[in-house]
């Protein structure tokens, strides 16, 4: 079962005086159920366009959206229920503490006061729940949240930039928690980031977003495995006189640290053949891997700006 | 699914079939939720407190103006009440005696009417500390005290809406019920019934003091149905309330601001009415303020219209007429208004993307 379908969504801000503004154009998007699912793209390709369109905030000029598998936002009061989300910056009353502010939410959604104290225990907010919510650092604000998107134990997390504010330690957790939401079974997490980190490290999957329009999309992994170096780490004692050899030979080399970067051959096994007619054995011959940045760097850069003019971070 | 050129490849495997979703709560959940959240809120509390204090105080400071007459005191009032028919009358015997010389008015009309006593006042008029009366002071107290409650409950309601598009909590509670005409119509509720609850207060605290007031340092002595007056005139005191209530919660909905409202409600009520009735006085029936008081007032509102032109001589000569706003305009232009602004208001939120 697929918990979103995004199919040729397209949405145009018109702006007094300014021209007019595609933060979406003909977007496609699916994601499966189960596990965390990245929404990674720059500042304005937009990720909370499209966030906001599948929770009703946004209105779209075309193309259908489907929650859980119900069109929306037709169908979102039924489905609202399953989704829980936190948008950009925590919501809450300021003057309220951290307890009171889920309490109302709870209430609202006819949920118990019991499960309050549990999503504060998940986020580790219990000591501070009493505290006026204007009090609490930015991380605690992020944490308080989660929370309230916790609150109703969602089949689908929504979670924009929830490391937003979080120092280092705040990140981690943040991070853990994703982790194990994802891997309970119950719940699908659906992260947006512009922290590639971010993605490589909680993500099973991820959709790349370049100018309104999805670019990539599959497990982390797979994402990754089309995009390749074509590198090799050579480590070994002499890395000068290696480097002449292999100079020599017509391959190009260069340092890195205390190992040597030298583009693939045809047959990776020739280099080690090479070097050790010539007296160097080699410790190390790995491909570099390539990380989530050189792939993402690849898929969205000199992405034209989609018609009607440039995507801005406003729109998104 | 992706777009053309994107690069394509496998999601994971689909789970197990999902149970059936869970919707967004019933709109009983949503008015508990309501309610908790406005009496939640510190400020409302603190206007409570205060308002009821101030309304203490003024009806303490109300009972220090009143004292039941003496018989010297009755005595001394008549006295002086007829001392004032005899001036009144000396003076019209004056005009009249120059109607048609230079400095005398044109007409006799001019000098008025012979005036009695009764056109001069009530004897009670002429006692240092007057009586309080229920059929008097009780229902101007009744107008006043709808007033204020009124303007009480404009804060309330124009503060409620602002401090939700202030926080954006009004966005977050989108994430738990989408449907956003029901949204602002829990919201319209709870307003609604806690303004109704402030009025019935408000209004009973003031029958309840001006009975008493009435037999400490007034008379008890009430015609006819006065009671029963009473009665519709506080109820529609209440209707005010409410309903000046939903205009603060309306113009504040409509700006998203409750310091924008506020202002509004200051340039609407001290500039542009008292412009309207220095320049257009006719169109008085038609402002807020007085349909305000047409609507609670016992037999409406009425209205001077000072009209008139110098003449030739340099006299005035008045064509000033009386208007009566009945109670029945004075509610319908105030609820037309009302519903007007809240629906612009629950639109444009229905409509536009909430930011």
């Amino acid at each position: 079962m697929n918990v979103i379908e995004v199919h040729g969504v397209s949405k145009t801000y018109r702006r007094r005086r300014k021209p007019t503004l595609r933060a979406l154009d003909a977007l496609d998007l699916t994601v499966a159920a189960g596990g965390v699912h990245g929404f990674l793209g720059p500042n304005g390709s937009g990720k909370t366009t499209t966030i906001r369109a599948l929770l009703g905030l946004v209105g779209v000029d075309q193309g259908e959206l489907r929650l859980l598998g119900r069109p929306v936002p037709a169908s979102l009061p039924q489905v609202i229920g399953g989704v829980g989300a936190l948008v950009e910056t925590p919501l809450f009353f300021p003057a309220f503490s951290g307890r009171l502010n889920l309490r109302l939410l709870a209430r609202t959604a006819g949920l118990p006061a019991s499960r309050v104290e549990q999503v504060l225990a998940t986020v580790e907010l219990t000591d501070r729940a009493d505290e006026r919510f204007k009090g609490y650092s930015l991380g605690m604000k992020q944490r308080l949240g989660i929370a309230a998107a916790l609150l109703k134990q969602p089949r689908l997390l929504i979670l924009d930039e929830p490391s937003n504010g979080l120092d280092p330690a705040g990140i981690r957790d943040v991070r853990e928690l994703v982790r194990r939401l994802g891997a309970d079974g119950s719940t699908t997490v659906f992260l947006s980031s512009h922290l590639l980190a971010e993605v490589e490290q909680v993500c099973d999957s991820v959709s790349i977003m370049a100018a309104g329009r999805c670019v990539a999309s599959g497990p982390v992994g797979q994402v990754l495995a089309g995009r390749t170096s074509r590198q090799l780490r050579l480590r070994l004692a002499d890395l000068a006189g290696a480097r002449q050899v292999l100079e020599r030979a017509g391959h190009h080399v260069s340092a890195e640290d205390e190992a040597l970067l030298v583009t693939a051959p045809q047959d990776p096994d020739e280099l080690g053949r090479l070097l050790a007619e010539h007296g160097h054995w080699v410790r190390e011959l790995s491909p570099v891997a390539v990380d989530l940045e050189a792939a993402f760097l690849q898929l969205t850069e000199n992405r034209p700006a989609p018609a009607g003019g440039p995507v801005t971070e406003e729109a998104a | 699914m992706s777009s053309p050129g994107s690069v394509l490849v496998d999601q994971p495997p689909p789970g197990p079939a999902p149970a059936p979703l869970p919707g967004s709560p019933g709109p009983g959940a949503l008015l508990a939720a309501e309610a908790l959240r406005f009496w939640s809120r510190r400020l409302v509390r603190v206007l409570l407190v205060l308002g009821a204090a101030g309304y203490l105080a003024g009806l303490l400071l109300a009972s220090t103006q009143y004292a039941k007459p003496s018989a010297a005191g009755l005595a001394d009032a008549t006295a002086r009440r007829q001392q004032m028919l005899v001036q009144q009358e000396r003076y019209r015997q004056d005009c009249l005696a120059s109607v048609g010389s230079p400095q005398g008015p044109p007409t006799a009309d001019q000098c008025g009417p012979q005036l009695t006593a009764d056109d001069i006042g009530r004897v009670e008029d002429f006692i240092d500390k007057q009586p309080f009366t229920l059929g008097r002071e009780g229902r101007d107290g009744a107008l006043v005290v709808a007033a204020a409650t009124a303007v009480f409950a404009f804060l309330l309601g124009a503060t409620y809406v602002g401090a939700e598009w202030s926080s954006r909590s009004m966005v977050a509670l989108l994430f738990w019920e989408p449907r956003r005409y029901r949204v602002m119509a829990v919201k319209l509720t709870i307003l609604a019934g806690v303004t109704a609850v402030l009025g019935v207060a408000a209004q009973g605290v003031w029958l309840l003091a001006a009975r008493v007031l009435a037999g400490l340092r007034g008379t008890t002595a009430t015609p006819a149905r006065l009671w029963a007056q009473l009665a519709a005139t506080s109820g529609r005191g209440v209707l005010l309330v409410v309903l000046v209530g939903l205009l603060g919660f309306a113009v504040a909905n409509l700006v998203r601001n409750t310091a924008a409202a506020f202002g509004a409600g200051f340039v609407y009520f001290a500039i542009v009415e008292n412009v309207i009735r220095a320049v257009r006085p006719a169109w008085q029936p038609w402002l807020l303020s007085d349909s305000a008081v047409a609507l609670v007032a016992h037999g409406g509102h009425k209205i001077f219209l000072n009209e008139g032109f110098v003449d030739a001589r340099g006299f005035y000569q008045s064509t000033g007429r009386e208007l009566v706003v009945s109670n029945l305009h004075g509610g319908l232009l105030l609820g037309a208004v009302t519903a007007l602004i809240v629906t612009a208001g629950v639109v444009l939120f229905a409509r536009r993307d909430p930011n």
